[in-house]
């Protein structure tokens, strides 16, 4: 009868039927990879959000088809639940699953987290938890699965790195990789995890074993064309929140904002050829189906044939009726010919700061006149909203810095103006705390209190109170929080168990943070918020020194110094600026 | 030309939404390289036709599924949609049609197959006789009591398999609803994933007519 071949017990079947929806745990998406073929080795690959945060992130796709088209691996997925499932797994005494085969997590040879950002640390516990799996690696015995982690933050992976065997820092395509072919080759002997994590450490570039607390040197693929990339991607059956195909077509960043931890971290620079990309473009347009392709990089204006490349994915994009989009344009290299390609009725430019002095302290090579003749451009092509980004509490602004970023909202009206079109212009101005983040030049900074992250929100509200213009602030609290994780160590590792059964979970979702439920866990584990979110002295050791990343202390600290003295640093597009990710591999 | 493909909705897909289900198949239309018509309108949409949908959780051997589309016959059309449609959805029939049929107008009943863990009472045959059944509806969080037995055409019991032939369309019993209210007062052991719609139904003067007979005329 119908239905046979999906792997759910009458009890999950009953479970499902009461949840929101079902769709995001029964898998069965269109380019599913062959579950049932031989394989020696299965890992889970866990992401700690819901099913729609997850299957948007490029890195999940590209992860989990190159592990499926490895001989004898299986990958399958498993993403946080809903708090309505996660209630009646537990009231049914039912382990947490794998979409694919519905298997217990505990029946994975690997189990990997990706852990993308410092509020999804308790999803971790949650997800753990559901599993019915300890915290901490230290009291898991031989019958768990090896667990590992990888994913941005492993920057700093000190403040959860408790909870794994290993993390993978870098490129996933390389080492993830590596560890399960090592796994899978040395499952025969029957190793103990500590062994198999001796013989992994000097095989497998990149591994942090915080049992062994070694020194790792971050791995990347040096050349992007040779990479693996999927070009038949899992398409979901439920919308999902970058509902669309991406393709990658540079990693890393020359800019060097200097609160930017992406812009240093995915350094050195690496690109995709455009052929190597146009290929891509017509075979994932055609193996999804999908109504919009997006060009994805940290900053997509920086990648050296965009022109070209737009031009010719256009063609294609248009015979099969699909919608072309570039985010990350900008605004000093912002091309209003490739906007007029697009034909974009929102325009979203991110000048960070409000002033010129702070833009150069920031080094946001961007001016006052850029700005202009980036509006100008986007007003030429009927845009219709503009949106701004800005950053408060940036080291070293004043209350003028906060009055520019309103002078640039009155530049962009009165440009609107002047253009003469009869159409009406939304602007929306947004602002996020600063948050110091390891790996930036900025990583010794504090950041400003609650207090005055409040009185900097009222005074933007006072002085954005111009027709046309919405103002939205992210919250001061949850930023507060992430900036202690972001330049955590290990003794944050019980706080995040503690605000867990709390109940705190899912603290990215505004609304399921609670504030006070993690200040009383930071409380009980004896613990001061502000012990993390203070400056650093220059010369103190810090959490992350045993990671290389690539980039080096002495190149931030410069940077740090050149940011008071006002001094900008050049893209590095042009001319190497040494910062030490060249050693890693290569620029270009 | 309108192609009208009949297929399943099973397994996975039982728990797929409505309206995820219809972008799954405008990317199965886009995947298959169907040359679909697109509405004129400022947003531009492709010009497809479902039937009345199923509740989550049910199952389906019997949804319709019509393409304004060019160029294509009903067998090519039916071979590249099951090439690129998952395999919960897949296409059992397809027919061409000059004009739209305009299914989701016409239907007026399904059947339904529920089956059961327990021998069904056949007591709910009886129903049938009454004049009126009234039962609870859950309308938007609110629970509201309806006369239900003008939308029910026929219920047969045969051992652990229960078939019921309703309302659907402009006027529609929900099959979810309704089986509830039997689990409730006649302790049948089913569960929403245990129905199955056999087929629908449009009216043809007094008569019913399935919707594979209909299309053939």
């Amino acid at each position: 009868m119908l239905g046979d071949e999906i792997m759910m017990t009458n009890e999950l079947k009953d479970i499902l039927l009461q949840v929101e929806r079902p769709a995001r745990y029964v898998g069965g998406e269109f380019n599913l990879p062959d579950m049932q073929k031989p394989c020696d080795e299965r890992v889970c690959m866990c992401f700690s959000d819901k099913y729609e945060i997850g299957m948007s992130n490029i890195g999940i796709r590209i992860l989990y088809h190159m592990l499926n088209d490895m001989d004898g691996v299986v990958c399958e997925r498993c993403f946080a639940p809903d708090l309505d499932l996660a209630k009646l797994l537990k009231e049914h005494k039912m382990p947490l699953f794998s979409i694919e085969t519905k298997k217990d997590l505990k029946e994975f040879d690997i189990v990997g987290f990706s852990v993308q950002f410092e509020l999804q640390y308790t999803n971790i516990a949650y997800m753990f938890d559901l599993a019915n799996i300890p915290y901490y690696a230290k009291d898991r015995g031989e019958e768990f699965p090896l667990i590992v982690a990888g994913g941005p933050c492993s920057v700093n992976p000190m403040p959860y790195a408790g909870f794994f065997d290993a993390i993978l820092i870098g490129d996933g395509e390389v080492n993830l990789k590596q560890l399960v072919e090592l796994h899978k080759e040395l499952k025969p002997q029957h190793l103990t995890k500590e062994e198999f994590l001796k013989i992994a450490i000097e095989k497998v570039e990149g591994l942090y074993v915080p049992r062994f607390n070694n020194k790792a040197k971050r791995a990347i693929v040096k050349n992007l064309d040779e990479a693996y990339f999927p070009t038949k991607i899992l398409v979901p059956n439920c919308q999902i929140v970058h509902d669309r195909s991406t393709i990658e077509l540079f990693r890393g960043c020359a800019n060097g904002c200097r609160f930017c931890q992406a812009c240093f971290y995915y350094r050195p620079i690496r690109e995709r050829s455009v052929d190597t990309l146009v290929d891509y473009a017509k075979k994932i347009m055609d193996s999804t189906g999908y109504e919009e392709l997006s060009l994805a990089s940290l900053s997509t204006s920086d990648y050296s044939g965009l022109k070209e490349l737009v031009e010719r994915i256009k063609i294609e994009a248009d015979k099969r009726k699909v919608k072309l989009a570039v985010p990350s344009l900008r605004l000093d290299s912002f091309e209003a010919e490739i906007y007029e390609e697009l034909n974009g009725a929102s325009l979203t430019f991110a000048p960070e700061a409000g002033t010129q002095r702070l833009r150069n302290v920031i080094n946001k090579n961007i001016s006052e006149a850029n700005i202009t003749s980036a509006i100008e451009g986007a007003m030429k092509n009927n845009v219709k909203n503009v949106k701004l980004y800005f950053m408060i509490g940036l080291p070293t602004e004043t209350d003028e810095d906060l009055d520019g970023i309103a002078h640039i909202a009155k530049e962009v009206l009165w440009l609107h103006k002047k253009s003469g079109t009869s159409k009406m212009l939304n602007v929306t101005v947004s602002t996020s705390v600063f948050i110091p983040k390891p790996l930036t030049p900025f990583q010794w900074e504090k950041q400003i209190s609650l207090e005055e992250m409040d009185r900097r929100v009222k005074h933007l509200q006072e002085v954005l109170r111009l027709k046309n213009v919405r103002y939205n602030w992210h919250d001061a609290k949850t930023s507060y929080l992430e900036a202690a994780f972001a330049r955590g160590d290990a003794r944050l590792m019980p706080v995040i168990i503690k605000a867990y059964e709390k109940g705190c979970v899912f603290d990215s979702w505004s609304e399921n943070f609670d504030f006070d439920k993690w200040m009383e866990a930071f409380k009980e584990c004896g613990i001061s918020v502000d012990e993390y979110t203070g400056e650093i002295p220059e010369d103190k050791e810090l959490p992350w020194d045993v990671i290389d990343n690539g980039v080096t202390k002495a190149y931030l600290l410069k940077e740090k110094h050149l940011a008071y003295e006002g001094v900008t640093t050049p893209n590095c597009m042009g001319k190497c600026n040494g910062c030490g990710a060249a050693k890693l591999g290569r620029c270009f | 030309m309108i192609i009208v493909v009949k297929h399943v909705k099973a397994g996975d897909f039982a728990y797929v939404s409505h309206l995820d289900t219809m972008d799954v198949l405008h990317r199965t239309l886009k995947r298959a390289k169907i040359d679909v018509n697109y509405s004129q309108g400022f947003v531009k949409h492709m010009l497809t036709y479902a039937t009345t949908p199923i509740p989550l959780g049910t199952q389906s051997v019997a949804e319709y599924y019509a393409v304004d589309c060019n160029g294509i016959s009903a067998e090519e059309f039916l071979e590249r949609f099951n090439e690129n449609v998952p395999q919960d959805l897949r296409g059992v029939t397809a027919v061409a049609k000059p004009k739209n049929p305009n299914l989701a107008g016409n239907v007026v009943a399904s059947d339904f197959l529920i089956k059961c863990k327990n021998v069904v009472p056949v007591e709910i045959e009886d129903i049938m006789d009454e004049n009126e059944y009234v039962i609870d509806l859950n309308k938007k969080g609110e629970i509201i009591q309806k006369d239900v037995r003008s939308m029910l055409y026929s219920i047969f019991v045969d051992g652990k398999n229960l078939w019921i032939r309703s309302a659907t369309g402009n006027t529609n019993l929900r099959i979810d609803s309704f089986v509830k209210h039997l689990i409730k007062v006649y302790n049948i052991d089913t569960t929403m994933n245990d129905i199955t719609r056999l087929a629908q139904f449009v009216q043809l003067e007094d008569k019913l007519i399935g919707v594979d007979d209909y299309l053939k005329l």
